[in-house]
């Protein structure tokens, strides 16, 4: 990384002063490692919903089913983590700070392009931890896109060193990601009720039931249970904002 | 010249006169503390005098938009990296006027060589309730003073910066409506541009009113808004009279 400060840089200000976050040369023989699944994004009629499940496991423990997997980056933009937790917050933290440093500072938003690409700078600072299999992150974004009349909220996905790619209908990601894409894809296809056409309510259903499916055939995926009152995290993407889905409302929904 | 104290303490004076004289004409700045949030309050020709800081924190001022940059900017890098590396509830403006801003300004000051900051700041932090609202007048040499709620002015010349407070003060006890208070804060910013507090007698309110109405015609009023409650950690919102109904 270059040592040279770039206006509403937050990364470049945390390298002034020596601050930033890890170091990636450490922790060979690390213990095994927390880990995160599974979220997914798709676009419903109002805009993108993302969803993931609550659960993190090490191993074959389940570590708690309490986890916050979908993360309100600012006003207009969503991060879904799959992958080690620990690094997976860092990550949004450095992002959450990062975007509102520059809008602050340079009293304008940052562009959902320089958005999407701070994410996959991140991952790509991770390769060393991601080449020794711990620490690896695989996360989604979806963000506002103002460059276009009206604005619209778009999905992206990455691979593991950074690449990013933009989500057509919808993404996945964690251990349970191949389930969903599956559900997604014929749903999309081949079903009546088409995910891109349902309003909040079907939307949230439809994603409740995808988790259901999934934890199915995934242990490492929790799935919703009312009886023991644990749902999904949810939150929508729409051209005004970001909207969370609470627990209640998912109950509403649910037993409609 | 600083190992005899007589031309120390001219050239502070010489100084002080100088800021003063630079900033003299100065549009002046507001910060109100209301039930439901803190409102900052300028009127400019162009250049922005209200901004945002970070999440609870705003800086309104006057002076030269350089100086006023370099200010906020590092008030701003200072503010992210405390959040960052501690946590947003350990940003506070005590620590970052008291052990940041105030004695960079006062280091600037007193080195007779360069050139001093050619500004006077007011700064504001919004609490979980209106008795924990803080708000900071800070000077151009560094000398800050701080009050819980109320109102605060900044303005260029002390004197009638004292005077424009104290009808302030008077004028905004109960007040909790924001249109009400953005009106009678532009009635005091009317009054200090036309120089009106040190006169016999202050205009009454109708005068008042046209008054800042016409003297606003062509520069922009710009309202910056803290809101005590709300869904998201950020709460400073921009605000127009048209949205205040103004």
């Amino acid at each position: 990384m270059s040592d040279t400060k770039i206006a509403g840089d937050f990364l470049s200000l945390l390298a002034e002063r020596h601050l930033l976050p890890s170091d990636p040369a450490q922790a060979r023989g690390a213990p095994v490692e927390t880990q995160a699944t599974t979220v997914f994004a798709f676009h419903y009629a109002d805009g993108v919903l993302m969803a993931g499940d609550r659960r993190a496991t090490a191993g074959n423990v389940i570590v708690t089913d309490r986890v916050e997997k979908i993360i309100e980056v600012d006003s207009t933009s969503l991060l879904a983590v799959a992958g080690v937790p620990a690094t997976a917050f860092e990550m949004a933290r450095v992002l959450q700070t990062s975007f509102e440093y520059y809008r602050r500072s340079q009293l304008q938003p940052l562009s959902l392009p320089a958005r999407v690409r701070a994410l996959a700078r991140l991952l790509r600072d991770n390769l060393p931890m991601t080449l020794q299999g711990i620490g690896v992150v695989v996360p989604l974004f979806a963000g506002v896109d103002h460059g276009v009349s009206p604005p619209q909220a778009r999905i992206y996905f990455y691979d593991p060193l950074g690449a990013q790619f933009q989500a057509v209908g919808y993404a996945a990601s964690g251990s349970g990601a191949g389930t969903i894409r599956s559900v997604l894809s014929f749903q999309e296809r081949h079903a009546a009720a088409k995910p891109s056409q349902m309003n909040l309510r079907e939307a949230v259903r439809f994603a409740l039931a995808l988790l259901n499916t999934a934890s199915e055939f995934d242990a490492a995926t929790g799935g919703v249970n009312p009886a023991a009152e644990t749902y999904a995290t949810i939150k929508v993407l729409q051209p005004a904002g970001v909207e969370t889905v609470a627990e209640r409302q998912q109950e509403e929904f649910l037993h409609d | 010249m600083t190992e005899e104290p007589y031309r120390w303490l001219e050239a502070m004076a010489n100084r002080r006169e100088y800021v003063r004289d630079q900033l003299k004409g100065g549009s002046p700045v507001f910060a109100a503390s209301l039930p439901d949030g803190i409102l900052l309050l300028g009127v400019g020709g162009g250049q922005s005098k209200v901004f945002e800081l970070f999440d609870r924190h705003a800086l309104a001022g006057l002076g030269h938009p350089a100086d006023i940059e370099k200010v906020r900017q590092a008030a701003i890098d200072a503010a992210h990296l405390e959040a960052f590396t501690r946590a947003a509830e350990d940003v506070s403006l005590r620590r970052l006027i008291g052990f940041g801003l105030s004695p960079q300004l006062k280091t600037q000051f007193d080195q007779i060589f360069s050139a001093p900051f050619l500004v006077e700041l007011l700064l504001a932090e919004l609490g979980a309730e209106p008795g924990r609202d803080l708000l900071f007048r800070l000077h151009f040499d560094g000398a800050f003073s701080v009050q819980s709620g109320g109102a605060v002015m900044a303005a260029s010349q002390p004197e009638a910066e004292s005077a424009g407070q104290s009808w302030l003060n008077e004028a905004l006890r109960d007040k909790t409506s924001r249109a009400e208070v953005v009106d009678l804060l532009l009635q005091a910013w009317w009054c200090q541009v036309q120089n009106k507090w040190l006169a016999e007698s202050v205009p009454g309110p109708a005068q008042r009113q046209t008054g800042w109405r016409e003297a606003v015609r062509g520069k922009t009023v710009e309202i910056g808004w803290l809101a005590r409650h709300g869904p998201r950690h950020a709460r400073y919102t921009p605000l127009t009279l048209a949205e205040l109904g103004l």
